[in-house]
Formats: C-alpha cells, sequence, structure tokens
C-alpha cells in the first residue's frame, strides 16, 4: 500500500500533467466535475428534488467549462501562442528555430525527458507509421547531438512561452467565455432533463399590467 | 521592449518550473473581477441583489486565491520533507503533490471555507440575502434564528409587488399651474 502511495506520488506522468497547463487544468475541472455533484448528493440535509437539481446544474456547469476549454482554448492558444512567440517575441531564437509547429517540440521534450540515453536512442531509429521515415530525419543536428547528452537542453523558453500561452487562454476561457456560454445552454439542457418546471402560474400573473 | 523582456523572463521561468497553483491563482483572480462586474453590469436584476450577489462571488473568489496557494505550497513542502534523500525524486514528489494539493483546495477546501466564511463576512458588512435567494436555499431547512412571531409579520412577496392607483389617477381638473389646498 504504501509503496503504491509512494510511487504515485513519485510518478513521471503525474508530474508531466502537473507541470502541463491545459492538462492540469482539464484534470481539475474533470474531478470537478465528479466531485461537486457527488458531494451534493451524498447531503443529507437537502430534498432529493433539490439536489438533483443543483447536481444536475453543477455538472452541467462543469462539463459546459471543459468542452469550451477543450475544443476552443487548447487548439487555439497552444498553436497560436508558439507561432507568435517565435515570430514576435523571441524572433526564431532561444530555440524556437529548431522547432517548426508547438507539436514537433512537445515530441522532441518528452523524448529528452527520458533519462536513459539508451532509449532516446532505440525511439530515433524507429519508423513513423505516416511516412516510413525514422524519427531521427525529424530533427537537425543540434537537437540530435542534445539528445545524445547525459542531460539535454530542453529549451525552456519554448515550453515557457506555451505554457504562458495556455495560462492566459485557461484564464479567458474558464473565467470569462465557458460561464457565458454555460449561461445559455444550462437552463434549456435542464429544462430538457426535466429538472426545471416552467414558471409558476402565480409569477406570470404578477406581471400582468395592472394599469389597463 | 521592457514589455517583450518581462514576457521572455516570465517564459524562462514557466519553462523551468511551472506550478500548478500559478493557473488556477490566474483564473481566480480574473474571476474575482470578471464575474462581479457582469453581475453589476446585469440591468434585469434589482440592486440590492445584484449587490449582494457581486459581493459574494468576490469574496469566493478572494477566499480561493490563498486556498491555492496555500495547499499547493503546504503540500509541496511535504513532499520535500518527506523525500529528502533524493533530490530528483523530491523534486517530482513536489509537483505531484503540489498538483495533488490544489485537486483538494478546488473540491474540499474552498467549498468548506467558503460556507463557513462567506456568512458572517456579509453579516458583517451588513448584507443580506435578498429574498430570491433566500428562496434557492434547501427547502427543508430549519431557521432557528427565526421566530414565529416575525415570520407572521412577513407580508408574502406577492403582495409587495400589487401596483395600487394613486389619488391624482381619480382627480379630473388639470394637474397643471397653481393650486391652493387640496388635491
Amino acid at each position: 500500500m504504501i509503496g503504491a502511495v509512494k510511487s504515485f506520488i513519485t510518478s513521471s506522468q503525474l508530474a508531466n500533467i502537473a507541470q502541463n497547463t491545459t492538462q492540469s487544468v482539464a484534470a481539475e475541472t474533470t474531478l470537478k466535475s465528479i466531485g461537486r455533484p457527488g458531494f451534493i448528493l451524498i447531503d443529507k440535509d437537502i430534498d432529493s428534488d433539490t439536489k438533483q437539481y443543483a447536481a444536475a446544474k453543477e455538472f452541467l456547469y462543469q462539463a459546459t467549462c471543459l468542452a469550451v476549454y477543450m475544443a476552443l482554448i487548447v487548439p487555439v492558444f497552444k498553436k497560436g501562442g508558439f507561432q507568435v512567440a517565435k515570430k514576435y517575441i523571441f524572433k526564431n531564437t532561444e530555440g524556437f528555430e529548431h522547432f517548426k509547429d508547438v507539436k514537433e517540440y512537445m515530441y522532441y521534450r518528452k523524448l529528452a525527458d527520458n533519462p536513459s540515453v539508451n532509449n532516446r536512442m532505440k525511439t530515433l531509429e524507429k519508423e513513423r507509421l505516416t511516412d516510413k521515415t525514422k524519427i531521427r530525419d525529424k530533427y537537425n543536428t543540434t537537437l540530435q547531438q542534445e539528445l545524445e547528452k547525459k542531460d539535454p537542453d530542453k529549451f525552456a523558453y519554448v515550453k515557457g512561452a506555451v505554457e504562458l500561452s495556455n495560462i492566459i487562454g485557461s484564464v479567458l476561457g474558464l473565467a470569462i467565455l465557458a460561464p457565458q456560454v454555460s449561461h445559455a445552454f444550462i437552463h434549456p439542457a435542464l429544462k430538457l432533463l426535466g429538472l426545471e418546471k416552467k414558471k409558476d402560474k402565480t409569477e406570470q400573473t404578477d406581471k400582468i399590467d395592472t394599469k389597463a | 521592449m521592457a514589455v517583450a523582456d518581462l514576457i521572455k523572463k516570465t517564459c524562462k521561468s514557466l519553462g523551468e518550473n511551472n506550478k500548478p497553483t500559478y493557473v488556477v491563482m490566474a483564473i481566480a483572480a480574473v474571476k474575482g473581477i470578471c464575474r462581479p462586474a457582469f453581475t453589476m453590469m446585469d440591468k434585469t436584476e434589482n440592486p440590492e441583489t445584484k449587490k449582494y450577489t457581486a459581493l459574494r462571488e468576490g469574496l469566493t473568489e478572494v477566499i480561493a486565491i490563498p486556498a491555492y496557494w496555500g495547499c499547493g505550497e503546504l503540500a509541496g513542502k511535504l513532499a520535500k520533507k518527506a523525500f529528502n534523500s533524493d533530490k530528483a525524486l523530491a523534486n517530482r514528489a513536489e509537483k505531484n503533490l503540489m498538483f495533488i494539493g490544489v485537486c483538494t483546495a478546488a473540491l474540499f477546501v474552498i467549498p468548506a471555507l467558503c460556507s463557513v466564511a462567506i456568512k458572517p463576512i456579509m453579516h458583517k458588512i451588513g448584507l443580506k440575502a435578498p429574498e430570491g435567494h433566500k428562496n434557492e436555499e434547501p427547502k427543508n431547512l430549519q431557521m432557528p434564528a427565526e421566530s414565529n412571531q416575525t415570520a407572521m409579520l412577513k407580508t408574502p412577496a406577492s403582495f409587495n409587488k400589487i401596483i395600487y392607483p394613486k389619488m391624482s389617477t381619480f382627480t379630473s381638473r388639470p394637474q397643471i399651474g397653481l393650486r391652493v389646498g387640496g388635491l
């Protein structure tokens, strides 16, 4: 048991998620979308109708946030941020010159994170499924030499630019855009699920023009 | 130029260590400004409700920022102490536990802190939940602070909404010019 906890805490995969803005935000939002409605449903002080309504509303809000985030913010800001930093801020320096796009950098970073040089070399010799070329051919000589070193350069500026762009995207998406989208989507969805009743007739009579 | 340098410095620092607390604190900070602002801009809601809701939303985020930071840093320090023998392992454990700390804050700590702290703070400021908000509370919740007498004195919400005609409506004489005495 202790061994399992220790290996979970020191897991390199979890560390990658923790260091990646989009993955950590997505994981956190997923946890919220399961956990918060779950806690509402467990609460014994609330009657079942209110519980169902509140849990469904919370779940729909978090799910909308996640959907908006994954569909719009991640692709736009991840790719866009890299290109803006490459062209305008760093002007093809500090490691940006070695990579065409963010996908290429992320793959290099994954390889560089591997502590075993032998494993890295084996991966470089593998063939790609799409065009049957070796992975090594994707990288220029500088990158290949770096990957042969024990501690290769991970190009912190490139990673930082991607993360900064992701943070800006996350803030815009989750603090401004997602609440607006969910506001428009939640009430029709709740009505469709039969959890939100139409307004009472008594409320409607209140709005009748008394001046007439 | 200074802005570009600042961006470069930020990029370098984020590239070397992107703590999970940064993004959640940034989101909470922007939410703390934007959500109350959006609420106050809503023209359909009455001013008292708007004030109450905006302050409540702002307070939630004010509580969330130190909670995220505290939970993340505390978990990180715990990892450093637990794995002080191996530096590489301690570094990885610090990042992971920080992330777990942030998730714990979002799931348990912030909702708990908000439910404990917000009501007393709102009372101190002198803001009480408007009628609409009171209706949102659980139906079977007992309110011991409210005596039967005060509950009976309260008028129903619909009663307040009835518009009574003004006396001036029934006067036949012109409502302009100098008038002396009476209506």
